[in-house]
């Protein structure tokens, strides 16, 4: 017994001191070979057609890498981690790149590699994130929008109000992001999606408790899906879940909600120790090219940022409309405000069962 | 009990040094983690705090633990239902029908378990199998809204459970000695009172296994309640992945953890206590 205790004692002390060297070293280090360069594409999947990274590839002789996360935080925990290394492009939505700049986990670009940047629309250009606009491309917007079934609601949706209607109980689907969520009640409170007032965010939580009746489902992948199959009869998508499901079902109505739009840029940048920015800003100028960004946005579903893809867009639809530019973009808060966002969260999905 | 070393004993170093890497370690790691501020946007600060355990105080969250709680009790209960006559009985059969059931049970465990559950979504939606099968038979008019509902969400633990109970107590009630039932009848007790005295009692072990390996995973399926249920039941485990995730609240997602741990072993312990069963089937 003795003898096993003071094993004990000897064996948590080793794994104690392990678990300590464990966390403090992140791996590093790349052996460069000159002749097969690669390009470690980090974004969500299926970003690009198959066609446009096959091509690259021949053009330039370099191999992409296509490298996949699922959430924006997760790969900002990576790229973290990676202190900035490991990936030489990445593509995420607005919010998360205001952070990756402000940790110095970005690099700037170097614009003379990108002879194509004056194709990017002004329109996406400047924003919180980036003002200066040294360093991001934008690569496709987003505007989550209402789409319902026509048959199987008896009035006219308009807005992000008419959710909280009494006849669509238990019919709503939502796509799960937190902040869009407490952000479309704000706005149909008439207030920002990036309010930071405490006593505000509250009453949003409140207000947002009262829809838990009205919600069927609530998930991020292929929320179109429930409309299609039966299950919901009104749905809050994202852009590309949009598209997908008019292509589906064109008899479906799409409402830009008359309280204001929130939309989403999505960007690439260099992290701030890529192993090859060169390949990352060759890439970024091969993207930029007319023919190719269209073929890119057609693909991705989302509207195109790139000015001179408009006119060849299959998809005409994803040229932008007017009313874009009326659209606030969902911004980090401050830690209170971003824990009452997630309080109201988590209390308005309990009001759900 | 005397521990004897001897020169095998080296054998099972590596099952040492795994268990204190990747099990002891990231445990202590996550409690101290716990203990830990939280960074904004991303990350920890390593500043003590006992804040992250007082927020799970809060209403909303013991809520979670609440539903979390009711969850696994109602599927270990409807489980051990189910389970434990089919365990028995299945024991009782000749081996050639032991083998076919046997090999029944574990079929779909060769399928990962994601994709079983969207099996069952393909049944239950709105325009499903079962709606279709129902209005065909005309014994309904409209299509049900089974999905995304509480039901469901059970209906996926108990399928994906189940087999963890038949399989204890089918191991407890195989190995039982049916002479001890003999002699029970023998001594004048009727088949109802020897099922209480001896078989219940034998298999008890199987069936408190059964228990514990049916309750402590369904603390923490998550999945299930996020895929057949919509998202809309929030348990302990959802809101870890949530604090990890997008809400990136690392210390607060320790902090529920290791509340979660602390809790199941309670419970773990109470059972034991209450039924005083020392002897788990197959986990000791």
């Amino acid at each position: 017994m003795e003898m096993r205790r003071k094993w004990m004692g000897i064996t948590l002390t080793v794994c104690l001191a392990a678990s300590c060297l464990l966390s403090g070293c992140g791996g590093k280090e790349k052996g460069e070979l000159e002749d097969s360069r690669e390009l470690v594409l980090y974004t969500w999947d299926s970003m690009f057609p198959q066609e446009v990274l096959d091509s690259f590839e021949e053009e330039t002789g370099i191999q992409v890498i296509y490298s996949n996360f699922d959430t924006d935080e997760t790969m900002l925990e990576k790229l973290a981690q990676a202190d900035g290394g490991d990936y030489d492009l990445v593509i995420a939505d607005d919010y998360i790149i205001e952070s990756v700049i402000e940790e110095g986990l970005a690099q700037k670009l170097d614009k003379s590699k990108i002879k194509n940047f004056e194709n990017i629309n002004p329109l996406y250009q400047g924003q919180f994130y980036d003002e200066n606009d040294e360093y991001t491309v934008p690569y496709g917007a987003g505007i989550p929008l209402i789409v319902y079934d026509p048959e199987a609601v008896d009035f006219e949706i308009k807005g992000y109000e008419d959710l909280w209607n009494e006849n669509l109980k238990d019919s709503v689907a939502l796509t799960a992001n937190y902040r869009v969520i407490n952000g479309i009640t704000l706005l149909s409170m008439g207030k920002s999606m990036n309010e930071e007032d405490a006593s505000v965010i509250e009453e949003a939580g409140e207000k947002l408790k009262a829809l838990a009746p009205n919600v069927r489902m609530i998930q991020d992948d292929n929320t179109q899906n429930a409309l299609l199959n039966g299950e919901a009869s009104v749905a809050f998508l994202y852009t590309s879940q949009v598209t997908k499901v008019l292509s589906e079902n064109p008899d479906l109505k799409v409402v830009y909600p008359e309280e204001g739009l929130g939309f989403g840029i999505m960007a690439g940048f260099v992290p701030s120790n890529a192993p090859d920015a060169d390949a990352a800003h060759q890439f970024l100028d091969y993207i930029l090219q007319p023919e190719t960004g269209a073929k890119c946005f057609d693909e991705i579903g989302y509207y195109s940022t790139n000015a001179k893809s408009d006119e060849f867009l299959e998809n005409s639809d994803l040229a932008v409309p007017d009313s874009v530019s009326k659209g606030e973009i969902i911004q980090n808060v401050s830690e209170e405000a971003d824990a009452a966002y997630n309080k109201n969260w988590t209390e308005f999905r309990a009001a759900c069962d | 009990m005397r521990r004897k070393w001897n020169r095998w004993t080296f054998t099972l170093a590596p099952l040492y040094v795994f268990t204190l890497l990747f099990v002891v370690g990231p445990l202590l790691y996550m409690v101290a983690i716990s203990f830990a501020s939280n960074k904004e946007g991303y990350g920890v600060i390593w500043r003590f705090t006992a804040e992250n355990y007082k927020k799970i105080f809060d209403p909303v969250y013991l809520e979670t633990f609440r539903q979390s709680l009711k969850l696994a009790f109602t599927s270990a209960l409807s489980i051990m239902l189910l389970g434990y006559p089919f365990g028995y009985f299945m024991a009782r059969l000749n081996s050639r029908w032991k083998n076919r059931l046997m090999l029944l049970l574990l079929i779909p465990f060769w399928v990962n378990s994601l994709i079983r559950l969207y099996g069952w979504i393909i049944i239950l939606q709105t325009k499903g199998a079962l709606n279709g099968v129902l209005l065909n038979l005309g014994l309904i008019e409209e299509p049900l809204k089974m999905l995304y509902s509480y039901p469901a969400v059970l209906l996926g633990m108990i399928y994906t459970l189940l087999p963890f109970m038949i399989l204890s107590v089918y191991s407890s009630a195989e190995k039982m000695d049916w002479s001890l039932v003999e002699a029970a009848r023998d001594l004048g007790a009727n088949e109802i009172q020897a099922f209480c005295s001896v078989t219940f009692k034998m298999t008890l072990p199987g069936l408190l296994s059964g228990m514990i390996l049916t309750f402590i995973p369904s603390m923490g399926l998550f999945f299930i309640a996020d895929i057949l249920g919509g998202n809309k039941i929030v348990l302990v485990g959802s809101l870890i992945q949530d604090q990890m995730t997008r809400g990136s609240n690392w210390p607060f997602a320790a902090a529920l953890a290791v509340a979660l741990t602390i809790l199941t072993t309670l419970i773990i312990y109470l059972y034991r206590r209450i039924t005083h069963v020392s002897e788990l089937e197959g986990l000791y």
